[in-house]
């Protein structure tokens, strides 16, 4: 068993499931030969050939409306979009036609396909490459929007992607690409889609995030816990369709929630976990729901970017208020 | 140019042969007028015009194909706007005139969490007796923990209501508003015949003070710094009743005439125990008297209620030593607080109407 | 300054606008019989399309885009294809959908607002109409793609119009088919109309059919309203990509007889002598003027024709007029193959028509 990085993990899903499965194909821009510029795809040209492993004109609109093809007549396309800021291309094609497919055809046709895209702020790139767009996806009807934290979980989370039979879109985070490794078994077990995963237990406060701020978050339940707050920290991992129940069942028990996440404020995911304490576990609060998030800005460039993300000084200040509220 | 175009012929025939145009450009055109015989495979027919106007073209002359759909006559004007390549956009008639509000400012009632609300609930208890000890007026949950305790240890606290209530609350705002002074003095009523009334000699000592000094029969308006100085003299009566302290209202006392006012005052009386008095006649008061020497006390320092500025206070009458003429005498004496509102009245002002209120009081009849 | 590389776009034309023979037909149109299907085939297409409107107009079907004009295009995309390719239309080939085995009750349910209408029975493979402009290139090219990839003897046809062409869809679709040598043949209807738009102001291109040599895809261009013509050309960019050969782009030349939709009026924007004028050379009387001018065909199988191609068209109408409403529960059904939970809820609340009222939690 390797100790592998997230992006090594996402490597490692993708030959597992092109071994198991031939009809799995990847494609994207320097996927094949170059491995990905992120080197995701590392390898799979060589051990599965350029027809599987496609390098395809630059062209974003054409890699997901190719992937919807394909995976209506049978393929399982694993699209990958080089960076998220090339991301809002898609939606078009993802909003208008995957996850239109199945319901507009009445399940004759479907469309099982996966768009990977490597998301989120902190790697001091150039402009345009440091978008969250966890948010836009989410909104969209019939696509799953996923999202891991680890490479453990990038494994299994991809596997699971890969075999789902719908459209899922998922969203890697850069920042933790290669920031540490874990032990990843080459088991191929996929872990489930559509749930939460508790990742600390705790009794004061209910942290709930995803994607590289959960690294973030768990660092600051550490220093929270030295201090004597014991921090439940929650990774949604599956944003669409969202498992509120683990949430829910966790803000009865610690009565405080606050929720973290490096998109902009407005309109943002963390809404919609806040909507649904208020609706469902209002009477279970002790204090406000408190949202840890980036201002409304564009993603400044790299001299002030970590101005721009939140992390644990700010996670921390917001457990501190919700505990002093009452 | 509106395009009429060769409507269905039945039956999916597809075209007909022009056999003979029956009108010409610049023809006025009725609706149903016959426009063209066209023959299909089956018939002559006649093609009537769909709606009225005025002809701007023929499309095809005799013994041409005209298509089922294409274009037959054009008629002068312009066609009907759907405004719209898909669906129907609905026209409405109605014009709509409507302003966004101002926006109103924040308010905050009982400050409390939903699930301390809920607690409130659940142990009975009402949020407005809780008092709040977290920041900012908060009403925490050990809050209302501690309020129940309470109300489990001393029971229920009776709720205010009627006329004790209307006096917590008028009492309350006449506390808030006015800067009251009280002067007091006593009047020599040796000279009094043995059957005089305190009550009828108050309320003449009163007229005739405020004759003599109109500035404690007044209104006064706190916010907009403002006095009234009433004409007509409305004395309040202090009443105590078992629900509690009324105050009726006898109208008028400047004109009356004091044969009048001991069976006026007997009757008001009688109708405020029994609760017969309309509202109208307990409110608007000029000044007021409060005899509470009917029951016990000397002097006082009753509260003003706005927008009246005086207050006159009795109390009980006593035997007192006086001096008289040099001389130490036992005098029966009629103690007297007048309390006025010194936002409106001077204290010279308040010091005249008492010393009127005395000599009337002093003299025998 | 020398030339770094020259292209040419051929034109097909077998019938000229008065029916006449162009030249010596292609092997398979000297069999004049051969040629009646095809007939047959556009007067049940012009007869949906008209059935369409007219339930249109009475409010018994939702907005319709006629296919008036182009039914040679449709029939010789429906006559070209075998059973086993896959077909990627928009909106205004509904007459090809008819020769693929779509019905024309499936189509009345699609254009009445029920998804039920995209369940094709017959052409399972095939694609739903798609309604936004040019996307289905780019699934063409996957689903192409994926053809290729199973080592499978069947083809993609996609459609777009030329509105379409200036779309970056088309253009990244096309690129990508040349450059993997796919096997997806594009017909690109030229009805000179994009909405309000006409060709001239579309693009500045002599022909639409070169901007597949802007991809290294061969283009050429048809006489659209010749259905010998376009099915010879299309039969035979099938037949290219079938072997392996790779894509082709055929610009068919015709003309768009109707408004855009029955919500458009374009007699506010073009003008009516040109309408008329375009009538001359509609694709159904040319055929027929030939046909007759050979003896295959007269007035009795015209007449015969007609009225079996009414009932039909009647018999369908009804049957999408008896189709029981969608059940609300339909709005939910099939967007994922097993609905989540927390969507399971929301169909619960909706089905109960509580309207956000009840909380199923």
């Amino acid at each position: 068993m390797a100790q592998i990085t997230l992006v090594e993990a996402v490597n490692l899903a993708l030959a597992r499931a092109m071994a198991d499965d031939e009809r799995v194909v990847v494609l994207g821009q320097d996927v094949g030969r170059n491995g990905g510029v992120f080197r995701a795809t590392l390898g799979l040209f060589d051990r599965f050939g350029g027809e599987r492993v496609i390098d395809t004109p630059l062209a974003e609109a054409l890699i997901a409306g190719m992937a919807i093809g394909m995976a209506a007549e049978g393929l399982k396309p694993v699209a990958e979009i080089q960076f998220s800021g090339f991301a809002y291309t898609v939606i078009d094609q993802i909003l208008n036609h995957a996850g239109r497919l199945r319901h507009r055809t009445q399940g004759r046709l479907s469309c099982p396909m996966v768009l990977r895209t490597p998301c989120g702020a902190g790697i001091h790139p150039p402009e345009h490459h440091s978008e969250s767009p966890e948010a836009m996806f989410a909104h969209i009807p019939g696509i799953r929007v996923v999202y891991p934290s680890s490479p453990r979980r990038a494994y299994g989370l991809l596997l699971a992607a890969i075999r789902d039979p719908d459209p899922v879109v998922f969203l890697e985070p850069t920042r933790l690409y290669r920031l540490f490794k874990e032990e990843v078994a080459d088991s191929g077990e996929a872990l489930p889609l559509d749930q939460c995963m508790t990742l600390r237990e705790g009794t004061d406060v209910t942290l709930v995030t995803w994607g590289a701020m959960v690294f973030d978050t768990l660092q600051a339940a550490d220093e929270l816990a030295e201090q004597g707050v014991m921090a439940e920290v929650i990774d949604c991992v599956t944003l669409k369709p969202l498992d509120l129940d683990t949430i829910l069942a966790s803000v009865a028990r610690t009565g405080r929630c606050v929720i973290v996440s490096e998109a902009p404020r407005t309109a943002g995911f963390a809404n919609e976990i806040a909507a649904g304490l208020a609706e469902h576990g209002l009477l279970t609060l002790l204090a406000p729901v408190m949202r840890v998030t980036a201002p409304d800005i564009v993603v400044p460039y790299a001299k002030l970017e970590h101005h721009y993300l939140p992390g644990q000084r700010q996670i921390v200040a917001a457990v501190r208020k919700t505990l002093e509220f009452a | 140019m509106k395009l009429f175009k060769l409507p269905d012929l039945g039956e999916g025939l597809q075209e007909a042969e022009i056999v003979k145009w029956h009108v010409a450009v610049g023809d006025e055109v009725a609706v149903d007028q016959p426009l063209v015989s066209v023959e299909t495979a089956k018939a002559i027919v006649d093609v009537p015009a769909p709606y009225a106007g005025k002809i701007a073209r023929l499309f095809g002359g005799e013994h041409a194909i005209a298509h089922v759909g294409a274009p037959l006559v054009g008629f002068e004007g312009a066609g009907e706007d759907t405004g719209t390549v898909v669906g129907k956009v609905e026209t409405g008639g109605k014009t709509m005139a409507d302003a966004p509000l101002a926006a109103s400012p924040l308010a905050h009632g009982i400050k409390a969490t939903p699930a301390v609300r809920a607690q409130a609930r659940k142990l009975d208890v009402d949020l407005a007796m809780v008092t709040p000890t977290g920041a900012d007026g908060l009403i925490t949950a050990a809050d209302v923990q501690r309020a129940a305790r309470i109300l489990a240890e001393l029971g229920p606290q009776e709720v205010l209501r009627g006329v004790r209530r209307a006096m917590a609350q008028s009492m309350t705002l006449a506390h808030a508003e006015v800067a009251s002074a009280t002067i007091m003095d006593d009047a020599d009523i040796d000279a009094w015949a043995p059957d005089e009334k305190v009550t009828l000699r108050l309320i003449r000592a009163i007229v005739a003070a405020c004759k003599a000094e109109p500035g404690l029969n007044a209104w006064f308006d706190g916010q907009a710094l403002g006095r009234r100085l009433l004409k007509q003299i409305d004395l309040g009566v202090a009443v105590d009743t078992p629900d509690g302290l009324l105050v009726p209202v006898l109208r008028g006392l400047e004109h009356r005439a004091p044969a009048e006012i001991e069976p006026a005052l007997t009757k008001l009386v009688e109708d405020t125990r029994a609760r017969r008095v309309p509202p109208e006649d307990l409110r608007a008061n000029t000044i007021t008297l409060s005899n509470f020497g009917t029951i016990a006390g000397r002097y006082a320092s009753p509260i003003i209620v706005p927008p009246t500025v005086a207050i006159v206070g009795a109390g009980r009458v006593r035997k007192e030593v006086v001096v008289a003429d040099d001389q130490p005498a036992v005098h029966r004496v009629l103690p007297l607080s007048l309390t006025f509102d010194h936002r409106a009245v001077t204290g010279g002002e308040a010091g005249r109407f008492l010393g009127a209120l005395i000599a009337d009081l002093q003299s025998p009849r | 300054m020398t030339v770094a590389a020259s292209f040419e776009i051929p034109y097909l034309q077998c019938l000229d606008a008065h029916g006449q023979p162009v030249g010596a037909l292609p092997a398979w149109a000297q069999d004049t019989a051969a040629l009646v299907p095809l007939y047959r085939w556009m007067q049940r297409m012009r007869a949906y399309d008209a059935k369409a409107i007219a339930l249109q107009r009475t409010g018994q079907l939702g907005t319709y885009a006629s296919l008036l004009g182009k039914e040679a295009v449709e029939a010789g995309i429906g006559a070209a294809m075998r059973p086993e390719d896959v077909f990627l239309c928009t909106y205004r080939e509904n007459g090809a959908q008819l020769m693929r085995g779509v019905s024309m009750r499936e189509l009345f349910l699609y254009w009445g607002g029920d998804e039920r209408g995209n369940r094709f029975e017959r052409p399972i493979h095939d694609f739903p109409i798609c309604v936004t402009i040019a996307s289905q290139c780019l699934h063409a090219a996957g689903v192409a793609y994926a053809l290729k990839f199973k080592r499978e003897p069947r083809v993609a046809v996609c459609t777009l119009g030329d509105g379409a062409s200036s779309k970056g869809d088309f253009y990244e679709a096309l690129n990508a088919a040349g450059a993997w040598q796919l096997p997806l043949v594009i017909v690109l209807t030229n009805n000179q109309w994009a909405i309000s738009v006409p060709r001239n102001a579309q693009s500045a291109t002599q022909t639409l059919a070169q901007k597949g040599i802007a991809g290294g895809v061969p283009g050429l261009q048809v006489d659209g309203n010749d259905v010998i013509a376009v099915r010879q050309a299309i039969g035979e960019a099938i037949e290219t990509a079938r072997a392996g050969s790779g894509p082709t782009l055929i610009e068919a030349m015709t003309y768009r007889l109707s408004d855009h939709t029955t919500a458009d009026d374009a007699s506010r924007y073009r003008p009516a002598e040109e309408l008329a004028e375009a009538w001359q050379r509609e694709p159904i009387a040319r055929l027929r003027g030939y046909l007759v001018a050979q003896g295959a065909w007269d007035k009795a199988q015209e007449d015969a024709l007609l009225k079996a191609v009414n009932e039909e068209v009647q018999a369908a109408a009804q049957a999408y007029l008896d189709t029981p409403p969608p059940p609300v529960s339909q709005m939910f059904d099939h967007h994922y193959a097993t609905l989540p939970a927390a969507l399971a809820a929301q169909r619960e609340e909706w089905l109960a028509g509580a309207d956000g009222t009840d909380h199923p939690r």
